[in-house]
């Protein structure tokens, strides 16, 4: 078996750290949203309740966090286990534009979710 | 004591696909070496047993084989380092590398790696009248990656080589580690260029298989993670 190398940079490492990056922030925001949004009985979850702490800007903010970082990481994330595998260019440049268009749409669909409150 | 010896074993002329033979031996001490067990086996049951041995005390690296499921190598355990169950111990070619026959696989790819990462001193200057000094704190950085005997222990218990045969691996990156953070080298911008690739560093999971394998103990994760950094620093 002769080892071929495919010697182009890869660019891997701003994605390596954002993975990281993310990764520590969703923690502190997973847990924070968890807490005022689940385990927090005054925060009350009717849909009156909801809808004034959706128009609170630390909330909304909070939220935006969210559904970008946990877009970015989780697609940074699946492209980074994809490319583990040796896959050919095509199959792997198709999985690649499927993760950017899924996340764009999801981020899309998350923002303006949000917006609307 | 009665042990059962399990050898994955492989003739590319007879068989078609691997196969395990089980060889029964008697009088073995606690302390026999696993190699004391397979010299055995070739030397008094079956002269056709295929395996790599040379040095027979842990330096050369040639006898890597996979010992109850892990990778070690057959000259620096003894029987009484393992959990033997059902008094057996099972013996098997190192993972990921083509296998040539018993428990002799091809080298030659990892070979290759190591080679890319271009195992040699780089300085920009001349030589000097005499050697190049460094200090004891720069020397110190390098030691433990300069204990790697070349076994591939690390880079074949690695689940990333296992789904990818390109992927650089361990071995080579510690290679690199140790010329990359030598105050002597000047080639750390080239060396970082072969391994910042798609096979290259960022395929490394931090799954730490490299380190249980190396019979040398070296934290190669550890050497692996300063070689991300240097990578990192220079895109930010």
């Amino acid at each position: 078996m002769a080892y071929k190398q495919v010697s182009s940079r890869s660019g891997g490492a701003l994605s390596w750290f954002l993975q990281r990056v993310t990764g520590i922030v969703l923690l502190f925001v997973m847990i924070g949203h968890y807490i005022l949004m689940h385990y927090n009985i005054d925060s009350g979850h009717t849909y009156d309740a909801v809808l004034s702490r959706m128009q609170n800007p630390f909330y909304k903010g909070l939220q935006m966090t969210f559904v970008v970082l946990g877009i970015y990481h989780g697609v940074n994330g699946t492209w980074s286990v994809v490319r583990d595998f040796d896959l050919n260019k095509s199959v792997s440049w198709t999985i690649y534009a499927l993760l950017v268009i899924s996340g764009v749409v999801f981020g899309l669909v998350g923002i303006t979710t949000l917006m609307s409150f | 004591m009665e042990l059962t010896v399990r050898i994955q074993r492989y003739d590319p002329e007879k068989d078609s696909a691997p196969h395990f033979e089980n060889y029964k031996l008697e009088n073995v001490n606690k302390t026999d070496r696993i190699l004391d067990l397979l010299n055995r086996i070739k030397w008094e049951i079956d002269g056709g047993l295929t395996y790599r041995r040379s040095c027979t005390h842990g330096i050369c690296g040639s006898d890597a084989v996979k010992i109850n499921g892990r990778n070690r190598l057959a000259c620096s355990v003894l029987v009484q380092d393992l959990k033997i169950s059902k008094s057996t111990i099972q013996i098997e070619p190192i993972p990921a590398l083509p296998l040539e026959k018993d428990l002799l696989v091809d080298m030659s790819s990892f070979f290759e790696k190591y080679e890319i990462v271009k195992p040699y001193l780089i300085p920009k200057d001349a030589p000097p009248e005499r050697e190049r000094y460094q200090t004891n704190e720069d020397a110190e950085l390098l030691f433990e990656s300069a204990k790697c005997i070349q076994c591939g222990s690390c880079s074949t218990s690695c689940p990333s080589l296992w789904v990818n045969e390109n992927y650089i691996g361990p071995a080579a990156f510690l290679k690199a580690y140790r010329f990359i953070f030598d105050t002597r080298d000047d080639a750390t911008a080239e060396r970082l260029d072969l391994i910042d690739t798609t096979d290259g560093l960022w395929r490394c999971h931090t799954i730490f298989n490299c380190v249980e394998a190396c019979p040398k103990e070296i934290d190669i994760t550890w050497h692996i993670s300063q070689l991300k950094k240097a990578a990192l620093r220079r895109e930010i």
